[in-house]
Parts: C-alpha cells; structure tokens; sequence
C-alpha cells in the first residue's frame, strides 16, 4: 500500500514537472490562429503556422517537413469545417502524434461556435467548391475573432490547467481589445454602408455582413473557377450600371482579369488581406482589420 | 525495500520521460481533477445553429478513367475503354486506428472483358509511441514517386517503362504490413519505413510458396531548399524470391526537386523527377545484374496547364542485354481538383522485337486520358 502510495506521489511530482519545464508547441493551419494563439499563450507558447499570410489556405501543399513540426506539437489549431480538407488531415496522420489527432485534447478545432453563413441545403459541385458546412472563411469576421480566441483557451487550458488564470486573464484582454478595434472599425465603414463592391472570390461575406458591404458578384464564376470572358463582360456591365468603384481582391490571385475590368470601368482593384502576413506591416490578428479597413476607406472615398 | 522502491520509482520516472503514451496517460490522471474544474468554470461556446448532419459514413469517392490508346502497329491498332474505376472508402475506425479501401474494377481494351481486385485495403495506426506508425493489410509499397501514387494521380497516362519492366503496370504491393518511424532529426524530414509483405506476382518478385516474403526498407529524405523549392531524395532496399525460387535483390534511388512560389501555388510550378532500380537476380545458373531508369519534367504553364517530358531507359530484370528507350510528351488540362484530361505521345525503341509489340522495335503510342472524382477523396502525398 505504502509503495503504491509513493508511485502515485512520485508520478504526480514527475508529470507536473514535466508540464511545467516545457514551453507548449503549438501548431497552428493558419497566421491568424497563430496570431491569436500568441496573443492567448503568450510566453507560455511557442506557435507554428503552416500557411504563410499570403497563400490560399484551400492549396497548401502538405510538405513533409510540416510533419516534423506536427509530431512535436502539444497543441494543433484548425479552422476547420472543410477548408483545408486538402492538405491538413494527411499531415495529422503522417505526424504520428497521438497527442493532437482529432478527438484528442491537443486538437481545436477553432470554429466551433461560429455562426456559419451560406451553409448549403444540398451539396452540387456544378455549383464549383461549395463547402459542405458553409463559407469557411469566417475569421475575416473580428467578433469571431473573439470565438476563435476561446476556443484556443480552452485548447491551452486543457492541456496546461495550471496556466488557466494566465490563458484566461489574456483572453480578456483580447476579447476587450477587439471590442475597442471594433468601435474604430465600424465607425471608419459607417458612411460605406451598403456600398456595392465586385470581390475576385466569394471570400468575403463574413467581412461583408460585419462592415455592411455588398457584393453584387464574383469575378470568378462559380467557386473555384477562374474568371472567363463572358463572366468578365457580365461584370463590366455590372460596374458600370452600378457605378461600382472597387472590386477587392485577394494576395493569391493573379490581376489579369481584375486589370482587364479596371481599364474598361475605371474601378481600383484593392489587394485585401486575407490573413494575418499577408502583407510586413500586418503583424497580428488586430493588423489585419487595420489594413484592410484603411485600405477599402481609402479606395472607396 | 527501500532499494526496491527506489528503483521502482526510478524506473517510473525514466519511463515518463521515455514514453508519451505512458506519459500522457499519467499527466491525464494526475491532472484530471485541475482539468474538470477547469472545464466547468470557462464560458460554453454556443453551438453552431447550422451544420450539415453528422454522419458515421465513410469518405467514399469513385474515379473514372476513361481513354483512347493508339498505337502505330497492328490491323486495330486503336482502343476506347474505360480503362479503371476506382472506388474507395476512408475513415477512421476508432481513437487508434483509421482504415482505407480501394476496391478497383478495370477493363481489358483487347478483350472488353473487366477484371475487378481489392487495390488496397489497411489499417493505420494514429497512437503509437516514439513516432511509429504501423499499416496492416493489403497495400502498395514504399519504392520510389511512382509506386505509392495511384495511377490516377500521376502526371503522365503511362507508367514508366522501367516501373513496368521491373514491377509490371500494377506495380509493387502485397499483403503484409508496414512500419514507419519519423527520425528525431529538427533539420530535415527523415522516415524510415521497413515492410514485410507476401507479394503480389510482378516481373522481379513472385509470391512464395515457402516463406521468403518481400522485404523493403525505405528511408525518405526531404529538404526545404527555400519557401518555394524542395528536394526529396530516397532510398529503397528490397529482397524476395524471383520465378527461379531464388532470391532477387532491388536497390532503388528517387530524387525530386520541386518549385512551387507559395503566393501563386495554383498557377506555376515546376517537378524535376527521377528514379533508378538496379536489381541483381539470382537465376539458376547465372546471375543478371540490371538497371532502369526515368526523368521527368513537369512544368505548370499556366493555372489549369501543365506539360509534362520524360525520358525512360530500361532493361528487364532477366535480361541486361534487353534495353527499351522511350521519349514522351504529356500535355495536361486540370479543369479542377476533380477533372483533368491529358494527352500524350510516346515514341518507343528496343534492340529486340517482341511480340507483343508485333515484332515492332521502333513503334510510337498516344493516349488520350479522361480523370474525373465524384464523391470525397483524400489528398495525396506531397
């Protein structure tokens, strides 16, 4: 009884020294969540994004030397719903890291919660990538910024209790400073209320429904599928009857079609940001609402 | 006793740091109690309002390959047929393993007769310790770029001559399984796998009678070279019984370097592949020492373009005076991620007639090839 006793004591001791000598690896899909869990972890973390800040998180290539960061990792940090479906499971797998498979308490999955937008009735690839669970790009909302926050706390928190009171006490401090950003943010697109915009990909609605944008229509045709001559001329006649000015874009899409529209209507082409390093200045998840609202008040004025 | 203990508790303390299983399970208990209150004292998440019903169902897909061969010998020397359908099945089973069928049917252009065979079908390990990873079942094994890849997935409507020559159009796979083991190595990518399969029969390799299964031994090497470029360079031992009942020997080598500019990904690229088999088979009398090899070049043109060279050199794995040469051209239109059409020309010469070729030595081929994926199907390696 005594020696069972003295294992248990001595296995606590060695476990709760373990969890406390070492920095928490994270590995995050993307630089926003990576950005968020630096603001939640602090020094508690060290986090690694897969998807650099200016490449399509649908097409990242699963390089094995992504695996290496996966199977030392404590914690792995995942939009989601369908949106890299492509490349994010096989790498899981390929990590032989139990600790963070899904269903296991190193995995978050960062948009439970979120309140999805254009989640289809019935799944049709005619329509081009539709995604079965809904439009994924949700974090180009900031009030799902704060979702995602929690969601990655509670990731931390499961893993590391012992730092709940830290995770927690940064959490407000994120949750209060979007809180304050938005109040600049809504106010700086109040007078572009209802502004009609062309966007290259339908990535935008999140951003769309929280500055009260409108997107008449996509350059591409259909999800997924690149822009053709007739969906040009269709958009030409859009911006000119609409007397659109902008038509916003994303890092990872070439301008050709974008410049053939500009030159025929006059309208900008605005580069957006989609994540956080999509551009130096854009440093954190608040960065990237900066830029992009700077960016739309500017061509939009 | 006390020395007992001691080392009972030592032993305990080394295998925490030496075990994550052990460890994870430890830290767990120990910590459950800071965990539950933890959990009961954050704020719930809502849930979602809107999510597409959850459903215990498989990942399933079927891929079509239909096409059109033409070759320049022979009185009907040109086919249409729907060359494969692949069906598979993907999911995971339980907290510690995930499973995945393909079930192939495929039709013979000459006879129009259809053959059907479980391609693969294992078991993959998702919790073992120290970075091991185990596959159980039917599967193809780890040689080279071309071997683990289905034919779907490649970027010519072919195989290499020396693939073929070597392992046939199937390829090399078994019944058997599979160990891999990610290296500790922080600086570049290493795994060494090492598999033990009864072998399906191909050109090198038959399946025994007795017990001499095919070993492999695989170790992968990968490098960033920069953000946009990667070289992958691999090994391949391997040794089974050949149709003399005597042993063949394989060593295999697979370099790749890959550009690919992260911002654009989508729209350009570039694949400089190569692989080299030298098999040594011990035959009753003799023994044939023999090599093949292949090149290709891969280039992304243009977002849904890629144009694709290769070059093959081979001898067959009983005859090193037999030598095959090919050049070929592919040019492929990606209409999405689940439809491509690619054609290619090929021009072939061996130094001996056979007659499966009608006694041609120079003879040229052209496929015509039609992909398409309906349903959900997993990504391939990288």
């Amino acid at each position: 009884m005594k020696t069972k006793i003295a294992l248990t004591i001595f296995t606590i001791i060695a476990s709760i020294k373990i969890s406390l000598s070492g920095t928490i690896h994270v590995v995050t899909t993307t630089q926003d969540t990576k950005s968020i869990a630096e603001l939640i972890g602090g020094n508690k973390v060290d986090v690694f994004a897969i998807a650099t800040g200016y490449q399509n998180p649908h097409f990242v290539d699963p390089k094995p030397s992504y695996i290496i960061k996966l199977s030392n990792a404590d914690l792995f940090v995942t939009l989601g719903l369908d949106l890299e479906a492509g490349w994010s499971p096989s790498l899981l797998t390929s990590s032989k890291n139990k600790k963070i498979q899904k269903g296991s308490n190193g995995y978050v999955d960062a948009s439970v919660g979120v309140t999805l937008m254009q989640v289809p009735s019935a799944i049709n690839r005619a329509e081009g990538d539709i995604h079965i669970y809904g439009n994924p790009h949700y974090w180009l909302d900031p009030l799902n910024g704060k979702i995602i926050a929690r969601n990655i706390c509670n990731g931390l928190e499961k893993i590391s209790p012992e730092n709940k009171d830290f995770f927690e006490s940064n959490l407000k401090i994120v949750d209060a400073q979007i809180d304050l950003k938005m109040k600049a943010w809504t106010t700086a697109m109040a007078s572009f209320k209802g502004t009609k915009v062309i966007a290259y990909h339908n990535e935008w609605c999140y951003f769309e429904n929280r500055f009260g944008l409108t997107i008449v229509d996509f350059m591409e045709p259909k999800p997924g599928i690149p822009p053709t001559p007739s969906q040009l001329v269709k958009i030409i006649k859009e911006v000119k009857e609409n007397n659109i000015k902008v038509i916003i874009t994303s890092p990872y899409f070439t301008a050709s079609s974008s410049d053939v529209v500009s030159k025929q209507t006059g309208a900008k082409t605005l580069v957006l940001a989609t994540s956080v390093g999509a551009f130096d200045e854009i440093k954190t998840y608040y960065d990237l609402f900066d830029y992009n609202i700077k960016l739309l008040t500017t061509g939009l004025k | 006793m006390i020395k007992f203990i001691s080392l009972l508790l030592y032993s305990v303390y080394i295998l925490s740091f030496c075990f994550s299983q052990t460890d994870s399970a430890k830290k767990a208990d120990s910590l459950l109690l800071m965990q539950i209150q933890s959990e009961m004292q954050q704020t719930p998440t809502s849930q979602p309002k809107q999510r597409v019903a959850a459903s215990a169902n498989p990942d399933i897909s079927v891929i079509g390959d239909f096409r059109g061969l033409y070759r320049s010998y022979g009185y009907h020397n040109f086919d249409a047929v729907l060359n494969e359908a692949e069906f598979s099945f993907q999911s995971v089973v339980d907290p510690y393993v995930r499973a995945d069928f393909f079930y192939s049917i495929g039709e013979d252009a000459a006879t129009g007769n259809f053959s059907s065979e479980i391609e693969e079908g294992y078991l993959t390990t998702l919790s073992l310790p120290a970075h091991l990873q185990l596959k159980a079942g039917r599967l193809k094994q780890q040689l080279g770029r071309v071997n683990p890849v289905h034919a779907h997935a490649l970027p010519f409507a072919d195989m290499p001559d020396a693939f073929v020559n070597f392992f046939g159009e199937e390829g090399l796979k078994g019944d058997g399984v599979s160990l891999s083991w990610l290296l500790s190595n922080h600086t570049f990518f290493q795994e060494l796998t090492v598999e033990a399969t009864n072998v399906s029969n191909n050109p090198s390799f038959e399946r025994s009678k007795k017990n001499n299964y095919l070993y492999l031994a695989h170790l992968k090497n990968f490098w960033d070279l920069s953000a946009n470029a990667t070289l992958e360079l691999g090994l391949t031992g391997m040794q089974g019984e050949n149709l003399s009942k005597k042993i063949t020997n394989i060593g295999a080598v697979d370099l790749t370097y890959k550009w690919k500019p992260v911002r654009y990904n989508t729209y350009k690229s570039v694949t400089f592949q190569n692989e080299l088999y030298y098999s040594q088979a011990m035959l009753d009398s003799s023994t044939v020492n023999a090599i093949g090899f292949y090149s290709m070049l891969n280039i992304q043109v243009a977002k849904r373009w890629f144009l694709a060279g290769r070059f093959d050199y081979s001898n067959t794995p009983y005859s090193a005076q037999f030598v095959q040469q090919s050049g070929s051209l592919t040019l492929g239109w990606y209409a999405t991620e689940f439809q491509k059409i690619e054609i290619e020309g090929k021009y072939t010469t061996m130094n001996e007639a056979l007659p499966e070729n009608h006694n041609e030595k120079n003879f040229e081929m052209a496929y015509l090839r039609w992909i398409f994926v309906i349903g959900t199907h997993g990504a391939h390696q990288y």
